[in-house]
C-alpha cells in the first residue's frame, strides 16, 4: 500500500519551488536579491492591534473559543458588512478561520462531489484550483487576457457554465493581476448568475481595501442581493490590516453552509487562534485611518512600477485598480538571449534569468496559470522598487 | 443550498460541544452550571509563554510564517522530543499544526484512500473517527473494556487488523478515560504491530505529562524504536502549557510523510500565527516545573473525584493513570427514574437530566462510543468538583 492518498497526487507540484530555492541560494551565497514575490504586506500590524492583543492574553483570553469564532468577533464581522457593503449577516451566518485560505478549504471541501465544477478566472492564484482538486471536483479555468484588463466577461461565464457547475469562484481584486471591478462591471456577470440558480458564488474580497485612483471594487451581493442564498462572502485581516502572521479570516454566508463548514473545521482545527481573534476585534472595529496611509503608498508604487516595468523593451504592463501586484506581459522578450548568454523561451526561463543576472526574485505567469507574463509584488519599499525596476530595464535592455 | 458534499454526511458535531452549548444556555438564563464537560485546563498560560508573545507583537513578528512551522519553534520540538522521549528528529521530520487535531487531519487526509481502515481503541476521542470519515477511511474500533483497566489488549488489537489497516492510533493517556500505558504494556502492543509492516502507527500523546502516582509515561516509537519510521508522534501545547485558545500542535515523523502533511496544510490554512507560535517556544523552552506542580493537583482531583463518585449509588468509577478525565460506568441507574421524573435508559438520558436538574454538566459515553457511561473533566477548580460530586451524588440517591 502507498502511504500518500490519491488526492493529494491530484494537487500540482508548485511551481514556485525553483525560483524560490534559486533565491534563497544566491542570498546564502551573499548576492543582493530584492525580492519582487511575496504576497504579503511590508508595513507591520498597526500598534492598536498588537496592543489588544497583548490585553487579551492578559485577560486570561487563551482558552478554546467557539469553533465558528468568538461572538465579539463575529459581531465586528457582521458590522464590518454592514458597514462597508451594507450586507446584513446575523453572528450565526458569520465563520472565522485560521486565514483567508481555511475559508475557501472549508467551503470547497464541505460541498464539492467529486465530477462537480468550480469556474475559476484566469490568472488565479493556485491555491484555488488545487483545493478544488483536493476536493475531487473539477476546475474550468477561463482565460481573461489584459485585453479586457484581466476581467472576465459575461460571455466567458455564460459559456462555462454546465449543469455541473457548483462554484464561481472570484476574486476581486485579484491575484495575481491587481484587476478590479466596480459595481457597474460586477452588474453582467451576476445578471449571468441570476439565469442559472444551481451556481454558487464564491467571493474572495481580501484586497479589497487596497484599490486607487478612487476605485471601488463592489462586491457581489451589494451588487445583487438576490444572490444572498447562494453566496459566500469571504474577507480577512491579512492584508487590509498588515495582519497575515496572525492567520485570520472570516466569510458570511447561508446558515446551512456555514454550519456544514463550521462541522468540517471542528473535525480539522478547531477555532482559530483566540489571541488573534481578539487582534481582529480591534482591526475591525478600531480606527481605520492605517487602511488609507498604507493606500496611499501603494498607489504611489503601483504608479512607480508600473511607469518604470513600461520604459524596459519586451514588456507591457497594464496599471491595475487594485491589490498589490502588477502582471506584466513579456512575451515581447521571447526568442531573446540574454546579456548572460541565456535563451528565453518561456516566463520561467524569464523569471529564473532575472534572478540569476539581475537578482531580482518575481513569480512567472505559469504559477498562477497564465504563461507568458510575471507576477511582481509592490508591497516593499519605493527605494527597493526604484532599484529592482531599474534592474528589470537593464536585463531587458541587455536582451538581443 | 447546495446538496452537501458526501464525505460530510456521517460526520458528526462534537458532543462535549454540544453539552458545553448546553450548559451555557442555561447559565446564560442564571442558573449556575458546573461544568465538566469541557476538555480543557483551568489554569493559566505559564507568564514566560505570555511574555514572549508580547515580544513577537512588538517585535513585529507577524507575517507568514513558514507553513511547517518557524525554524524557532521546530528546534524547540526537536528538543522536547529529545528531552521527553529520547526521540531524534531532524527538522524536516517535525511539522508544526493549528492544534494537535489538525496534525492527525493533514495525516489523515494525506494518506486515506477510500476504504483504508484506521484502527482506533475504543472509548476514543470522537474526532479520529469523523478525520478518517472526512478522509475517505473506514474506522475500525476496538474495545478497550473497563476490566482492562481501559486499555488494549493485544489479541483484541491483533484480531482488528486487516490487510486494508492504513493507521492504528494510540491515545494514551486517554481521552475519555484517562487510562496510561506502561513500558511493558506499549511493548506488548508493539509486538502486534511489528507483525504488520504495511500499516503506519499514530500516537495522540497530547496527555503525556498529566500521569500519576508515579507513572512513568512512554511513547511507541520510543519503546520499539523499529516502528519509528511508520510512526507518527503527535503532541501539543495545549494540555501541558493550558494553551488551548492558542492553537499549538506539533508532530513528528518519517520525512516523505511530514512533507505530504505540509503540503497538506498548505492548501487547507498554511502555516499557523506566529505570535503563538513564539510562545509555544518558549513553553517548550523554559522551566517546566509549572508542569509538575500542576500535576500535583490534578492527582488531588483526580482521587477526590474517584472517592466521590464511587459513592454515588449506582456507579462504579476507575482510578486512572493520567489525563484529566474519569469515566465512571452509569450501569447501575439504567432502568430508573430521576426525581424530576426523567427516565433513565441511556448514558445520553443520564447526562441530559443531570444538566437539567442538577445543573452539571458531563458527556456521555455513547459520545466516545463505550456505554453507559460518563466523561468527567476534573479540569475544575476542587470547590467545584466536590460541589458537583456532591449533586452527582443526590441525583443518584434521588433514583427510584
Amino acid at each position: 500500500m502507498t502511504l500518500i492518498a490519491d488526492r493529494l497526487n491530484r494537487i500540482s507540484p508548485s511551481l514556485t519551488i525553483a525560483m524560490t530555492a534559486k533565491a534563497r541560494a544566491l542570498k546564502a551565497a551573499g548576492r543582493d536579491v530584492i525580492s519582487l514575490s511575496a504576497g504579503e504586506p511590508d508595513f507591520d500590524t498597526p500598534r492598536n492591534i498588537k496592543d489588544a492583543a497583548i490585553a487579551a492574553i492578559e485577560r486570561g483570553e487563551t482558552k478554546y473559543t467557539d469553533v465558528a469564532g468568538t461572538l465579539a468577533l463575529r459581531q465586528a464581522v457582521c458590522e464590518k458588512f454592514r458597514r462597508d457593503h451594507g450586507i446584513d449577516y446575523t453572528p450565526e451566518e458569520i465563520l472565522v478561520a485560521t486565514g483567508g485560505k481555511q475559508v475557501i478549504f472549508d467551503a470547497l471541501v464541505a460541498t464539492i462531489n467529486p465530477g462537480d465544477e468550480a469556474i475559476i478566472p484566469a490568472p488565479c492564484w493556485v491555491s484555488y484550483p488545487d483545493i478544488v482538486s483536493l476536493a475531487e471536483g473539477t476546475p474550468v479555468i477561463v482565460q481573461c487576457g489584459q485585453n479586457t484588463g484581466f476581467k472576465m466577461t459575461a460571455e466567458q461565464l455564460e459559456a462555462a457554465i454546465t449543469p455541473k457547475t457548483k462554484w464561481l469562484i472570484f476574486n476581486n481584486p485579484c491575484n495575481p493581476t491587481g484587476a478590479a471591478y466596480n459595481a457597474a462591471e460586477l452588474k453582467p456577470l451576476t445578471e449571468v448568475l441570476m439565469r442559472h440558480p444551481h451556481v454558487w458564488v464564491f467571493t474572495d474580497d481580501i484586497y479589497e481595501k487596497l484599490a486607487y485612483d478612487g476605485f471601488r471594487p463592489a462586491t457581489v451581493l451589494e451588487v445583487e442581493p438576490r444572490l444572498k442564498d447562494r453566496t459566500v462572502t469571504m474577507n480577512g485581516c491579512s492584508k487590509a490590516y498588515a495582519m497575515t502572521g496572525w492567520r485570520i479570516g472570516f466569510a458570511g454566508g447561508p446558515l446551512p453552509l456555514i454550519k456544514a463548514m463550521d462541522k468540517l473545521q471542528s473535525q480539522s482545527t478547531s477555532n482559530a487562534c483566540s489571541i488573534a481573534q481578539a487582534a481582529a476585534v480591534e482591526a475591525l472595529t478600531g480606527p481605520q485611518d492605517s487602511i488609507e496611509e498604507m493606500r496611499r503608498v501603494y498607489q504611489r508604487r503601483r504608479d512607480l512600477v508600473v511607469e518604470m516595468l513600461n520604459q524596459a523593451p519586451g514588456i507591457r504592463c497594464h496599471k491595475p485598480e487594485g491589490a498589490f501586484y502588477v502582471f506584466p506581459d513579456m512575451r515581447g522578450c521571447i526568442g531573446k538571449t540574454t546579456a548572460g548568454g541565456r535563451k528565453i523561451e518561456t516566463d520561467e526561463d524569464f523569471t529564473l534569468a532575472l534572478l540569476e543576472e539581475q537578482g531580482v526574485a518575481t513569480v512567472h505567469g505559469a504559477a498562477f496559470l497564465s504563461p507568458g507574463h510575471f507576477r511582481i509584488s509592490y508591497a516593499t519599499s519605493d527605494d527597493l522598487l526604484q532599484e529592482a525596476c531599474t534592474r528589470i530595464q537593464a536585463f531587458c535592455a541587455g536582451m538581443r | 443550498m447546495p446538496a452537501l458534499a458526501a464525505r460530510l454526511k456521517d460526520v458528526s458535531i462534537s458532543a462535549s460541544v454540544v453539552m458545553t452549548m448546553k450548559g451555557r444556555e442555561l447559565a446564560a438564563k442564571g442558573i449556575k452550571v458546573i461544568s465538566l464537560a469541557s476538555g480543557e485546563p483551568d489554569f493559566p498560560t505559564p507568564a514566560h509563554a505570555i511574555e514572549a508573545a508580547h515580544k513577537a507583537a512588538l517585535a513585529g513578528d507577524t507575517k507568514y510564517p513558514p507553513q511547517d512551522g518557524t525554524r524557532a519553534l521546530k528546534e524547540a520540538v526537536q528538543r522536547k522530543f529529545r528531552r521527553d522521549n529520547n526521540l531524534d528528529y531532524a527538522l524536516d521530520e517535525i511539522m508544526v499544526a493549528n492544534g494537535g487535531k489538525q496534525c492527525i487531519f493533514n495525516a489523515f487526509m494525506a494518506t486515506i484512500d477510500p476504504g483504508d481502515e484506521v484502527v482506533i481503541p475504543s472509548p476514543y476521542w470522537i474526532s479520529y473517527a469523523d478525520m478518517a470519515k472526512v478522509a475517505g477511511g473506514r474506522p475500525v474500533p476496538v474495545t478497550c473494556p473497563q476490566n482492562n483497566g481501559f486499555k488494549l489488549r493485544p489479541e483484541d488489537l491483533e484480531a482488528a487488523i486487516t490487510p486494508r489497516t492504513k493507521w492504528v492510533l494510540l491515545n494514551f493517556p486517554n481521552n475519555p478515560t484517562g487510562a496510561a500505558c506502561s513500558r511493558a504494556e506499549m511493548a506488548a502492543i508493539a509486538e502486534v504491530l511489528k507483525k504488520h509492516p504495511h500499516l503506519w502507527v499514530m500516537t495522540d500523546d497530547m496527555y503525556e505529562h498529566l500521569v500519576y502516582d508515579g507513572f512513568e509515561f512512554c511513547t511507541i516509537a520510543e519503546v520499539a524504536p523499529e516502528l519509528k519510521e511508520r510512526t507518527l508522534t503527535v503532541n501539543g501545547a495545549s494540555k501541558t502549557y493550558a494553551m488551548t485558545g492558542w492553537r499549538v500542535g506539533f508532530c513528528g515523523g518519517p520525512k516523505d510523510l511530514i512533507k505530504a502533511m505540509v503540503n497538506m496544510q498548505g492548501q487547507a490554512t498554511s502555516g499557523i500565527s506566529t505570535i503563538s507560535q513564539a510562545a509555544a517556544a518558549a513553553a517548550l523552552d523554559g522551566p517546566q516545573d509549572l508542569v509538575a506542580e500542576r500535576a500535583a493537583i490534578y492527582k488531588q482531583r483526580r482521587d477526590l473525584v474517584v472517592a466521590m463518585l464511587n459513592e454515588a449509588p449506582g456507579l462504579s468509577c476507575h482510578k486512572p493513570e493520567g489525563a484529566f478525565y474519569v469515566f465512571p460506568n452509569i450501569a447501575g441507574c439504567l432502568g430508573k427514574t430521576s426525581k424530576g421524573g426523567r427516565r433513565i435508559e441511556t448514558d445520553t438520558d443520564f447526562a441530559l437530566a443531570l444538566l437539567e436538574e442538577k445543573h452539571v454538566a458531563a458527556v456521555q459515553g455513547a459520545a466516545y462510543g463505550m456505554s453507559p457511561y460518563l466523561r468527567i473533566s476534573y479540569a475544575t477548580d476542587t470547590e467545584s468538583l466536590r460541589e458537583a460530586c456532591a449533586r452527582i451524588q443526590e441525583f443518584c440517591r434521588e433514583l427510584s
